[in-house]
């Protein structure tokens, strides 16, 4: 019986475990070989690790690296305030309508990422949408360069993004806050503890499981920053610089330049790839441990402690 | 028994559906192949059906013209059919990337169009890939720089097409309200442009040019006038001790602190600009005539003039930006054809050029057609000015540049860098040496 | 506590108002953008024009838009399809068949998560060439078929599932499979729905995938469409607007006819 049980279960992960070793597997080892090869003028060579050595000293990565640090710490942070302090309304029973705002609120989650993104564009363009309407109201005489200069474009993509993902992120927190008995909030209010107060004592460290959940996915997604920049910057895969000044370079778009722009090198391009997923891989474990509960924490240290006892043993 | 049906079932549904996608959807090679029986079963007696597949961008200009080259063509030859695709230039030059880049020749056109600043990365990356012309054309018949930028190792490999000869087209009703005529636009700098604007500014309200900071476009110009460029003639880079490329940095900023642009960010907002009157003049190649021609209602206020110089000893009032070549794939499958054709059309049809001149404003860089009709005709919308005939003589005067294989990546430290010159943050010196450094960092 | 909250209360309706103005009024530029010519557009109008019907007459007959919307729903169907079978098939095997071989593969799959798309690009590229899907709808759909998030989706859900209801099944004499399709899958109804819903949106809205391995005019989707007519020398702006509209609909289609599934999926999948 064991046994044919097990058999069963690696018929039923069978097919996904093919595709995935086909269309993911394969393709990451053997990126990595390429991050190991430069390619110059036609020819291959194997370099071992020059690529990694050669991008400490390119400027265009650092520049790439902290133009998507710039965005993950503003627009990450501010999107989940912003979509933890709207769930906290609506979860709010004796909120009139809370089905129109709570689908209001969603809707930007269901438009492409290219159609919000040339939306925008229009939107902030020198003779577009906001500017008119600014210089109508009088609140500007000149219409503003959003962008054209490096500051006001980053602040337009970030704008963009958190209109997109706002919504998103605060279905998350609304159903988990859903789970929440009404009880613990009535008990604290027995105690006279305020709205504000129980937010913070009740809500947030119960929600710590989903805002852990919601960082981590914000993380990946921001690090793999690529529609949006790319169709943002005027001109896309030809213009000399991703947004002024380079300023809504990207590392994955980096990696595009690198591969289907400028002289190809993939294997280089690889190397730019496999530093991001180092990234992800220690920004997730930071994470883990930060958001990780103090029960967890301890179960961990326990855990360690019974390992280094057997090992004793 | 029952289970197992329902697995063989699923089964059975996955390759069905593999298969009715795979037949849905062929890919570009048994396409072709289908289309060709289909073909021969049509017209019996025409054994050798031909397909030309073209990857071109900009359906006013290369499509359009290309669409002019095939029906000329089919004329004489009705076994070859066409297949003109149109994308945007950046997916041309992505897909172009991929195919090769994969050593897979599949899903390549049999000719495509490939910039003029792009095509030494091409045809140095991927070596044997495009087919080598060198005995196949007369290549005396078209100007030198074009056919130098497609030269590797004394053999050439394309067809050059469209001149990016720079002109200074404003409008002259703007430029004549503010007091200026034709003579005073005639062979002016840089500076001496600024000057005009700020004026322009003060008596019309207009601003003088549209102008993207991100756009490298002028700045190409600029250096192109002076005979030098981001490398040397061995492919060194040249940035920080050039001093072409140092006076026009400290230009784009005198435009800028002078106040007498439009900011646009793209394309479509710089074009807008001019279209909608808001600007009183475009610096550009050539091929922005066709833009300029689209405001219909703006005909007979437009002049030409050379393109303006720097005060740098070697710069001339001529320079050139962008234009293309058309390349043939070594590997295509109706090669023979497409160099026939190419032959046949671009190659020598003096007619042809005057045809795409007069209709898509497309400046030739086949020497004998510039002696044609088109080009000494006066033209309406430049206020009975002979625009093409003037080009004709500019076009001999652009300093020949060997454009080598890193213009995005020396374009983009350019750029990358002069926004922090432009705000004050660095000196020019600074931005310069910087700039050097990304360059270099990106050309090992 | 009741008498104290009437002026945030205001205060409180003030921001929901503002955010959902913020939320919607794009839509509402876009759907009057419909109706507009570009000038009109970049003009900053806002009411109703007449362009509409040019507008779709464009799109459609130009850019053959209806040959657009069938590519995008035949990839996203079957991509929604396959994938909601076999990213279920294979969470109900790493949670009801737990082995060391089981958990191995389940971590490794989870650490894929991370990495970024662009660093299997060219690789990924190769295969499809390789497999002669180069230009087909096909190459997107195989791979777009497992998604390492919604097998993780599924598996967050199936793991609150009894175990006992699957003994008792056994007992009864269900095979594996009968259990799987029969009992398990028809009982996690909401959890199927809101992966779909997921699914059907990463594909619908993928943009650099098919960007590369598409290449004619008649293969391409809403998005290649979208960002091709926006990196147009002439921009058509209610031609752009109509395209965005008309690829937006379908989405908005599916989450309004399946909102509640959909929350309850996620409420499902996320309590564990």
């Amino acid at each position: 019986m064991e046994r044919k049980l097990k058999k069963y279960g690696l018929i039923f992960i069978a097919i996904a475990i093919i595709l995935l070793a086909l269309f993911m597997f394969y393709p990451v080892l053997y990126s990595f070989y390429l991050s190991l090869t430069s390619t110059k003028l036609g020819k291959t060579n194997f370099v071992w690790f020059a690529n990694y050595k050669r991008i400490l000293k390119d400027p265009l990565f650092w520049i790439s690296l902290k133009n998507t640090f710039v965005i993950l710490l503003i627009q990450v942070p501010i999107m989940l305030f912003l979509a933890l302090i709207l769930a906290t309304i609506l979860n709010d029973k004796s909120i009139k309508f809370r089905g129109f705002f709570r689908t209001a609120l969603f809707l930007p989650a269901v438009t492409s990422l290219i159609a919000y993104t040339i939306l925008f564009k229009m939107l902030f363009s020198y003779t577009g949408l906001l500017n008119t309407t600014l210089m109508r109201i009088n609140l500007i005489s000149q219409p503003i360069e959003w962008m054209s200069n490096p500051i006001t474009a980053k602040a337009v993509l970030i704008i963009a993004m958190i209109w997109r993902w706002t919504g998103y992120n605060m279905v998350f927190y609304l159903s988990g806050m859903q789970n929440i008995s009404e009880d613990i909030y009535e008990a604290a209010s027995i105690d006279g503890a305020s709205k504000i107060k129980s937010f913070f004592t009740i809500t947030l460290p119960l929600l710590r499981p989903m805002i852990l959940f919601t960082t981590i996915m914000s993380t990946i997604g921001t690090l793999q920053l690529f529609d949006e920049p790319m169709n943002l910057s005027q001109g896309g895969v030809t213009a000399a610089t991703i947004g002024p000044a380079n300023s809504l370079l990207t590392l994955s778009v980096y990696i595009y330049n690198l591969s289907f722009k400028y002289v190809p090198n993939f294997g280089y391009g690889a190397t730019v790839a496999y530093v991001i997923v180092l990234l992800i891989g220690i920004l997730t474990l930071v994470q883990f441990r930060v958001g990780a509960t103090d029960d967890e924490k301890e179960a961990r240290r326990l855990k360690k402690q019974e390992k280094l006892m057997n090992r004793r043993v | 028994m029952k289970r197992f049906l329902l697995f063989i079932s699923v089964i059975a549904l996955s390759i069905g559906l593999f298969a009715a996608c795979a037949k849905s959807t062929p890919d570009t090679g048994s396409d072709t192949s289908g289309n060709q029986q289909k073909d021969s079963q049509d017209k019996s007696g025409s054994s050798d059906k031909q397909k030309i597949t073209v990857w071109a961008w900009d359906p006013n200009f290369n499509i359009a013209i290309m669409n002019e080259a095939a029906s000329i063509y089919k004329k004489t030859h009705d076994n070859v059919e066409f297949e003109i695709v149109e994308m945007a230039k950046a997916d041309v030059e992505q897909k172009l990337h991929t195919t090769l880049a994969s050593k897979m020749t599949e899903g390549l056109p049999d000719i495509v169009l490939i910039e003029d600043y792009n095509a030494q990365k091409y045809l140095q990356s991927y070596p044997g890939s495009f087919a080598d012309l060198t005995d196949k054309l007369n290549y005396n018949d078209f100007a030198p720089y074009k056919v130098e930028l497609m030269t590797v190792d004394s053999k050439v490999y394309g067809i050059p097409f469209d001149s990016g000869v720079t002109g200074f087209f404003y409008r002259s009703d703007i430029l004549a309200e503010a007091g200026y005529n034709a003579d005073d636009l005639n062979n002016i700098t840089w500076d001496r442009l600024i000057e005009i604007g700020k004026d322009v500014k003060a008596k019309t309200g207009k601003a003088i040019v549209s102008f993207d900071k991100a756009d490298g476009g002028l700045m190409r110009i600029m250096l192109n006038s002076s005979g030098l460029w981001y490398f040397d003639a061995e492919g060194n880079a040249t940035i920080s001790n050039n001093e072409a490329l140092k006076e026009a940095m400290e230009t784009y900023k005198k435009i800028l602190d002078a106040d007498i642009i439009i900011p646009t960010s793209g394309w479509n907002e710089w074009v807008g600009a001019f279209n909608n009157g808001d600007a009183a003049s475009v610096i550009s190649g050539c091929w922005i005539t066709g833009s300029v021609k689209a405001a219909t209602d703006q005909s007979g206020k437009w002049a030409a003039a050379p393109v303006p110089r720097l005060n740098y000893a070697e710069s001339k009032n001529a320079s050139n930006l962008g234009g293309s070549s058309w390349y043939i794939l070594d590997a295509a499958q109706s090669k023979d054809a497409a160099i026939d054709f190419m032959n046949e059309v671009f190659g020598s049809n003096v007619d042809f050029y005057q045809t795409i001149l007069t209709n898509n404003g497309a400046v030739a860089s086949y020497l004998p057609a510039i002696k044609g009709s088109a080009y000494s005709a006066a033209d309406e919308f430049f206020g009975g000015q002979a625009v093409f005939a003037d080009m004709g003589k500019w076009m001999n005067e652009i300093p020949s540049i060997n454009y080598g294989l890193y213009t995005y990546e020396a374009d983009s430290a350019i750029m990358s860098n002069l926004e922090a010159y432009l705000s004050g943050s660095k000196t020019v010196e600074d931005a310069l040496k910087d700039a050097e450094a990304q360059l270099e960092s990106q050309i090992q | 506590m009741k008498g104290k909250i009437g002026i945030p209360k205001i205060f409180i309706y003030l921001i929901l108002i503002v955010a959902s103005f913020l939320s919607i009024f794009p839509f509402f530029w876009m759907i009057t953008g419909m109706t507009n010519s570009a000038v009109d557009i970049v003009r900053g109008k806002m009411t109703f024009g007449t362009m509409f019907i040019e507008n779709i007459r464009i799109l459609f007959s130009e850019y053959d838009m209806a040959l657009v919307l069938i590519n995008s729903l035949k990839v996203t169907g079957f991509t929604v399809v396959l994938c909601l079978l076999i990213c279920s098939m294979a969470a109900y095997g790493f949670v009801m068949y737990k082995s060391k071989v089981t958990q191995r593969l389940y971590a490794l799959t989870m650490l894929t998560m991370m990495i970024p798309f662009a660093a299997l690009m060219i690789p990924l590229f190769q295969i499809i060439v390789q497999f002669k899907l180069l230009n087909s709808h096909f190459a997107l759909i195989i791979t777009g078929a497992t998604s390492v998030f919604i097998i993780f989706f599924f598996r967050q859900s199936f793991v609150t599932y009894p175990y006992e209801i699957i003994q008792a099944a056994r007992v009864d004499g269900a095979g594996e499979f009968r259990i799987f399709f029969r009992i398990f899958a028809p009982s996690m109804k909401s959890t199927f729905f809101a992966a779909a819903i997921y699914a059907f949106m990463t594909s619908w809205n993928s943009y650099m995938w098919p960007l590369i391995v598409l290449q004619t005019n008649d293969k391409r989707t809403t998005t290649l469409l979208i960002s091709y007519l926006s990196s147009a020398y002439v921009p058509q702006y209610g031609v752009i607007m109509t395209a965005i509209v008309l690829s937006t609909l379908p989405i908005i289609i599916i989450f309004f006819a399946f909102q509640k599934q959909f929350v309850q999926g996620m409420l499902g999948s996320l309590k564990a």
